[in-house]
C-alpha cells in the first residue's frame, strides 16, 4: 500500500515525461489523476490507521543491497502520516494552480510528480540510507523547477538551493554512515539503529552534522539565505510545495533521527538549540518587516515559524514534541495559503512590490475576495484563535515554557511581530485607494479560489478541532521521548 | 422552559456568528439584485433572537445557583484544555447589556449606514463583533476569553478599516490592531506561564489556584503585569490609549459599540483576572498608577479636542481609568457598576454625536451651533447621556460613585480627589460640548439640519429612557463580590461623610466652569506662547504619538532594517564570498592543467612523498590515534 504512494507519482512522472503531448492538456490530466489517486490512498490509510500503535504500520520490506545494509523498508506512523497527507494535498493544489499554458508542460508535470514522490519516499523510509536517497532525489526536480520556470534570477537561486541542500545531504549522510559504523550494525534499518548504545561523546559527534544538515533544510538562522531567494524565484505552485512540504523534511528528520536516535546527546545540546530557535524566530520576523517583496515577507515568516518547531523539539516535553508535528501541519497549510494568494496577486497585477500596489480590496475593480482571504490567511499566521496557527503555537509554547522560559518568550515576541509585518503588507497592498495603473485588473474566477478556500477550510477546521491531527501523532511523538 | 433557555444560553454568541455568515452572499457581492438591505435585516433578526434568548435566561438565573458549563476541548499529553461558560447573574447581565446595546446600535446603523454601498459587509462585521462580545460576557475560561478578545481585535481592525480607501483610516486600523495585539501577546505570555504553573485557566478556579501559587515575588509581579497589559490595550489606558482616539475614523455605529461595550470587555476581563493581581502588590499598584495617569491625562486631553467624537472617546479612556483603579483596590463590584453605567451613558452620547455628524456631515465642533431647536431628540439624548455620565443628577454615575464612597470598605482621600477631578473635567467637557453644539447661533453647516429619521431616533430615545432607569442597578447591586473589610469605628475615615456632597459639588463646579468659559475663544489658537503650548500639549494628546514614534516604532523599524542589512550583506555575503572564493581558486588552479605530463608527475611525487614521510615518521599514527581517542 505504501509503495503505491511512491510508485504512482514515480510511474506517473515517467509516463508524463515520455508521452507525446505538445499542448500539455494530457500531461496535466495525468498528473492530476496521479495526485488524486495518491490522496485517495491516503484516505484509505487514514481510515485503517491505528492511533494507539507506537510502532510503524503498513510496513513493507524487500531486501535490496544486502552487503551495504540498504533495504527497501517502508512504514508509516503518526509522525509521518500527517506530513504524507499534507504532501499529497499540496501536490494536488500545486497542479491545480499551475498555469494551463505553461511552457514545456511534459517536463514540468513530470518533475512535479517526481518531487512529490521524493518527498513521500523520504517520509515513509524506515531505512536511513533509503531516506537519504529520497532526500537527495527530491532536490533534482526542484532544481529544474526553479531553474526553468523561475523568475529573473532563477539560475542564481536554483544553484544556491542546489548547493545548500546538497551540502545538507552530505552532512546527514555523514551522520548516518557514522552511526552505522560506530554502532557496528550491519544494516541501516531505523529500528535496529535505534537500539545502539553509543557513548555520549560519539552521539554528540554524530548529532552535530545531522543538526547542521537539517538546519540548512528547515532553515534555521544562519543557514537560511537560500530560502528567500528560492521562494522569490520559484513559480507559485513550487513555492507552495517548498514551504508546505519540503521544509518539513528538515523538521521531520530533526525529530525522527535527531531526537529519535540520539536522545542523550540531544538533551545536552537542547538549551543551545532553544536559544537558536529564539534568535531565528526574531531574526526572521525582523527581516520580514523590512522586505518590500510580498513573497519575501512570507518566506522570512516561514523562517520565523519553523523556528518554533525547533523550540518545541528541543524542549522535549511530551506536549511540545506532539505540538511540533501539529505545527508542521499548521505551517504547511498556512504558508501554502499565503503563497497561493501572493501568487494570485502577482498573476493579476504583475508585481509583488508592496510600494507599487494599493487598494486591491476595491470591490469592483480590485481583488476583493483575494484580499479577504489574504486577511484571514495573515490572521491565521499571526495566531488568531479559532485557526490552526494559534493552537499549534500555543501548545508548543506551553510545552516549552517550563523548560526554556526565555527562548519561549522570545518566540512569543516573534508571533507578535508576525502581525506587524503582515499588517504592513495588508495595509499597503489592500487598503487605500486603488491606483490608476491597476485600474483594469483581470477578474479572478471563483474556480481559481477553490484551493485557497479548501486550505482555509482546513485551517479553521483544525483550529476548532485540533484533536483530529493531534490524536494521529500523539502516541508516536511521545514514544520518541521514551525510546519506545 | 426557562430552564432550557438557561442551559442553552451558550448558543447566544453563535447567533451573531450565524448572522455574520448569512450575510456573506451580500457582502461578497454574489447577490446584488436585492441591494444590501436583506443582510442588515438578517443580522438585526439574529440579534433580536439573541436578545430574547438572553432575556429569558437572565430572568431564570435569579432562582438558580451560579454554575459553569464546561466542554472538554482538547486533551494532549499532560495538558487538558476546557472551554467553560459561567451562568451567573453577572455574566448573563453582561450578555443582556451586550445584546441589548448591539440591537439598538444595529437599528441605529440601519439609518446611519443607509446609503453606504457596502452596508452588508458592515452588518456582517457587527454580527461578528457582537458574537465575540457576548462570548466574552459568558466565558469563564481565560483561553476562551483570549480567543474571543483576539476575534474582537480582528473585527475592530476590520470595522475601523471599513472605509479602507481613506489614508487616515488605514493608519487608524493598523494602530488599533497593533496596539491591542501588543496587549494580547502579553496576555498570551501570562496565560502560558500560569498554565505552566498548574492553573487550569478557569476564572472561577483562579482564586483557589492563587492561594497555592508557586511563584516567587518577581514571577508573580511579571505574571500580573503581563495579564494587565491586555486590558490596558483594550480599555485604551496610557500608554496604549491612542488607538481609540484614532479609531474614530471608522463608521459611527461601530464607534458606539467600541466606546461603550468593547472597552468594557477589557475591563470585564480585568475584573475576572483580579485574583491574579492579588499575588503581588506590584500588579495592584501598577493598576492604580496606570488608572490614575490615564484619568488625569485623558480628562485633560478630552477638553482640548475640537472633534466631537474624539472629545468623547478620550473621556471613555478616563472612565476606564477609574475601573482600573477600582480593580487595583480590589473593589470589584464598583468596577462592574462603573462599566455598566459608563457603557449605557456613553453609548447614548455616541448615538447623539452620530446623529449630529450624519445630519451636518461634519464633526468639527468649531462649525457647529444652535442645533437644539432643530434636533430635539438628539439634544435630549445628549443631555440624558451627560447626566448619566457625570455625578450631578441622581443618575447612574452619581449612584455608582455614591456606592463607592459609602460602601463597606475604607476609601482614601486621594481616591476621592481623583474621582472628583475626573468628574469636574468630565462635566466641563460635556457642558462645553453642549454649548458649542446645541446652543449659540447656527452656522453654515447646522442651519438646515433636520432631526434624524425614525430608525435612528427610536433607538436613541429608547436608550435615553433606559439611561434614566439604569440607576436602579447601581442602587440595588448587592456588592457580593468584593472582599469586604467591615468598617468599624476605629478604622472609619471621615471621607464617607463628605464624599457625596463633595462629588455633587464637583459636578456643579464643572458645569459652572463649562458654562462660564468663553468656548469660542478658549479653543481658538492663542497668541500667547504659554497658552498655545498648553493647548497643543493637550490637543496633541501629550505628544504620546511622538513618543511612540521615537521609541517603539523607531526601535522596531531600525532593528528590522539592520537585520535585513546584516542578512543581505553579512550572512548572505559570507555565503557569496565562499562561492566567489571557490570560483576564484578554481580559476586560478585551472592554469595547473597544462597538459604537460612532467608537471603531473611532479605533483604526484610531491604528494606521495609527503604521505610517505608522515607514515615513516610516525606522524600518521598520531592522526589516527587522535581520531580514535576522540570517537571512543
Amino acid at each position: 500500500m505504501l509503495s503505491a504512494l511512491i510508485l504512482i507519482p514515480l510511474v506517473g512522472s515517467a509516463v508524463v515525461g515520455f508521452y507525446p503531448d505538445s499542448k500539455g492538456k494530457i500531461s496535466r490530466n495525468l498528473a492530476f489523476f496521479c495526485a488524486i489517486a495518491v490522496l485517495l490512498i491516503n484516505l484509505y490509510i487514514g481510515w485503517n490507521f491505528d492511533t494507539e500503535n507506537t510502532g510503524f504500520q503498513f510496513a513493507e520490506y524487500i531486501p535490496w543491497v544486502e552487503w551495504l545494509g540498504l533495504d527497501y523498508n517502508l512504514g508509516i506512523d503518526g509522525l509521518s502520516f500527517p506530513l504524507v497527507c499534507l504532501n499529497s494535498l499540496l501536490t494536488l493544489i500545486a497542479i491545480f494552480v499551475t498555469d494551463k499554458n505553461i511552457s514545456r508542460p511534459r517536463f514540468y508535470y513530470s518533475m512535479l510528480l517526481l518531487l512529490s514522490a521524493g518527498a513521500v519516499g523520504a517520509f515513509l523510509a524506515k531505512d536511513l540510507l533509503l531516506f537519504f536517497l529520497f532526500y537527495e532525489l527530491e532536490i533534482i526536480p526542484l532544481y529544474f523547477l526553479i531553474a526553468i520556470w523561475g523568475g529573473k534570477r532563477r539560475g542564481y537561486a536554483a544553484m544556491k538551493f542546489l548547493l545548500y541542500t546538497a551540502f545538507s545531504g552530505i552532512l546527514v549522510l555523514a551522520s548516518f554512515l557514522g552511526l552505522a559504523w560506530l554502532s557496528g550494525a550491519n544494516s541501516f534499518a531505523y529500528e535496529t539503529l535505534k537500539l545502539h548504545d553509543l557513548s555520549l561523546t560519539s552521539q554528540l559527534l554524530l548529532l552535530a552534522p545531522l543538526i547542521v544538515g537539517v538546519f540548512i533544510k528547515i532553515p534555521i538562522f544562519p543557514f537560511h539565505t537560500w530560502l528567500p531567494d528560492a521562494h522569490v524565484e520559484a513559480p507559485t505552485p513550487i513555492s507552495v510545495l517548498l514551504a508546505g512540504v519540503l521544509l518539513k523534511l528538515g523538521t521531520y528528520a530533526l525529530l525522527r533521527f535527531g531526537l529519535g536516535l540520539y536522545l542523550h546527546a540531544w538533551v545536552e545540546v537542547a538549551p543551545w538549540m532553544a536559544i537558536l530557535a529564539g534568535i531565528s524566530a526574531l531574526y526572521g520576523a525582523s527581516c520580514a518587516i523590512a522586505q518590500k517583496d510580498m513573497k519575501k515577507v512570507v518566506a522570512y515568516s516561514s523562517i520565523a515559524h519553523m523556528a518554533y518547531i525547533l523550540l518545541g523539539a528541543s524542549a522535549t516535553t511530551r506536549l511540545s514534541v506532539t505540538a511540533c508535528v501539529f505545527q508542521m501541519v499548521s505551517h504547511g497549510l498556512i504558508s501554502a495559503l499565503l503563497f497561493l494568494l501572493v501568487g494570485v496577486v502577482y498573476k493579476k497585477t504583475g508585481t509583488r512590490d508592496v510600494d507599487s500596489l494599493r487598494g486591491l480590496l476595491n470591490p469592483e475593480k480590485g481583488l476583493p475576495v483575494t484580499g479577504g482571504l489574504m486577511i484571514l490567511g495573515v490572521m491565521a499566521s499571526s495566531g488568531l484563535p479559532g485557526m490552526v496557527g494559534f493552537i499549534s503555537e500555543f501548545l508548543i509554547f506551553r510545552g516549552a515554557f517550563p523548560i526554556f522560559p526565555i527562548p519561549t518568550l522570545l518566540c512569543l515576541v516573534g508571533t507578535g511581530l508576525t502581525a506587524v509585518y503582515f499588517l504592513l503588507v495588508i495595509n499597503k497592498v489592500f487598503f487605500g485607494r486603488l491606483t490608476d495603473n491597476l485600474d483594469s485588473l483581470p477578474s479572478v474566477k471563483w474556480v481559481e479560489h477553490v484551493p485557497a478556500f479548501a486550505l482555509l477550510f482546513l485551517i479553521i477546521a483544525f483550529g476548532l478541532q485540533p484533536n483530529w491531527v493531534i490524536d494521529l501523532s500523539e502516541v508516536q511523538a511521545i514514544a520518541l521521548l521514551t525510546g519506545g | 422552559m426557562a430552564e432550557f433557555f438557561l442551559e442553552t444560553v451558550w448558543i447566544v454568541p453563535f447567533y451573531g456568528f450565524m448572522g455574520a455568515i448569512l450575510t456573506l452572499p451580500w457582502s461578497l457581492g454574489t447577490i446584488r439584485r436585492t441591494g444590501p438591505r436583506p443582510a442588515a435585516y438578517i443580522n438585526i433578526l439574529m440579534t433580536l433572537v439573541a436578545f430574547i434568548h438572553g432575556t429569558i435566561a437572565f430572568n431564570a438565573i435569579w432562582t438558580e445557583q451560579t454554575h459553569q458549563l464546561g466542554f472538554q476541548w482538547l486533551s494532549v499529553a499532560d495538558l487538558s484544555l476546557k472551554l467553560t461558560v459561567e451562568l451567573s447573574p453577572v455574566s448573563l447581565g453582561a450578555l443582556e447589556l451586550v445584546t441589548g446595546i448591539s440591537l439598538l446600535v444595529q437599528l441605529y446603523a440601519l439609518g446611519y449606514m443607509e446609503k453606504d454601498w457596502s452596508m452588508a459587509r458592515f452588518f456582517g462585521l457587527m454580527g461578528f463583533f457582537e458574537a465575540s462580545l457576548s462570548g466574552i460576557a459568558l466565558s469563564d475560561s481565560l483561553l476562551l476569553t483570549y480567543g474571543l478578545l483576539e476575534l474582537l481585535t480582528l473585527s475592530t481592525y476590520l470595522l475601523v478599516g471599513f472605509w479602507y480607501a481613506q489614508p487616515l483610516v488605514v493608519t487608524a486600523a493598523r494602530d488599533a490592531f497593533l496596539t491591542k495585539r501588543v496587549g494580547d501577546i502579553a496576555i498570551l505570555m501570562g496565560m502560558v506561564a500560569i498554565s505552566a504553573y498548574g492553573a487550569d485557566l478557569d476564572f472561577s478556579d483562579l482564586r483557589e489556584w492563587v492561594s497555592s501559587h508557586p511563584f516567587n515575588s518577581v514571577g508573580a509581579a511579571l505574571v500580573g503585569l503581563s495579564l494587565i497589559a491586555g486590558p490596558t490595550g483594550k480599555c485604551a489606558q496610557f500608554p496604549f490609549n491612542l488607538w481609540l482616539d484614532e479609531a474614530m475614523e471608522g463608521p459611527n455605529p461601530a464607534g458606539i459599540l467600541r466606546n461603550s461595550i468593547v472597552v468594557s470587555a477589557g475591563g470585564y476581563v480585568l475584573i475576572k483576572l483580579q485574583p491574579v493581581f492579588t499575588l503581588s502588590p506590584v500588579s495592584s499598584d501598577v493598576l492604580i498608577v496606570l488608572g490614575t495617569v490615564t484619568v488625569i491625562g485623558t480628562s485633560l486631553m478630552a477638553i482640548a479636542q475640537i472633534d466631537i467624537k474624539r472629545a468623547l472617546s478620550h473621556s471613555t479612556s478616563s472612565y476606564m481609568g477609574l475601573v482600573f483603579i477600582a480593580v487595583g483596590l480590589g473593589q470589584v463590584d464598583i468596577a462592574f457598576l462603573l462599566l455598566f453605567t459608563h457603557a449605557i451613558a456613553k453609548a447614548l452620547l455616541f448615538m447623539s454625536a452620530g446623529s449630529i455628524i450624519l445630519t451636518t456631515s461634519n464633526q468639527n465642533l468649531t462649525e457647529m451651533g444652535g442645533l437644539w431647536s432643530r434636533m430635539p431628540a438628539t439634544t435630549i439624548a445628549f443631555i440624558v447621556g451627560s447626566a448619566g455620565l457625570t455625578s450631578l443628577a441622581p443618575l447612574g454615575m452619581f449612584w455608582t460613585f455614591h456606592r463607592w464612597f459609602n460602601g463597606s470598605w475604607n476609601v482614601d482621600w486621594r481616591l476621592l480627589g481623583i474621582v472628583m477631578f475626573a468628574n469636574v473635567l468630565s462635566a466641563i467637557n460635556l457642558t462645553r460640548l453642549f454649548r458649542i453644539i446645541f446652543l449659540g447661533k447656527p452656522q453654515a453647516k447646522t442651519r438646515r439640519a433636520p432631526e434624524v429619521p425614525w430608525s435612528m431616533a427610536v433607538p436613541m430615545v429608547a436608550l435615553s429612557a433606559f439611561t434614566l432607569v439604569a440607576p436602579l442597578a447601581s442602587i440595588n447591586w448587592p456588592l457580593w463580590l468584593s472582599p469586604n473589610i467591615p468598617i468599624s469605628p476605629e478604622n472609619a475615615s471621615n471621607v464617607t461623610q463628605f464624599a457625596t456632597p463633595l462629588l455633587i459639588l464637583s459636578g456643579v463646579l464643572g458645569c459652572v466652569i463649562g458654562s462660564l468659559i468663553n468656548v469660542r475663544q478658549a479653543w481658538a489658537r492663542s497668541s500667547k506662547v504659554y497658552v498655545r503650548f498648553v493647548q497643543d500639549l493637550l490637543a496633541y494628546d501629550f505628544y504620546v504619538e511622538k513618543l511612540y514614534e521615537v521609541t517603539i516604532v523607531a526601535a522596531v523599524s531600525s532593528l528590522s532594517k539592520v537585520t535585513s542589512w546584516i542578512d543581505r550583506y553579512i550572512v548572505d555575503g559570507a555565503v557569496n564570498l565562499v562561492s566567489l572564493a571557490t570560483i576564484f581558486s578554481g580559476n586560478a588552479l585551472k592554469y595547473n592543467v597544462t597538459g604537460q605530463s612532467q608537471f603531473y608527475l611532479l605533483t604526484i611525487l610531491l604528494a606521495v612523498s609527503v604521505l610517505l614521510w608522515s607514515i615513516l615518521n610516525g606522524q600518521w599514527s598520531t592522526v589516527t590515534n587522535y581520531w580514535s581517542s576522540l570517537i571512543s
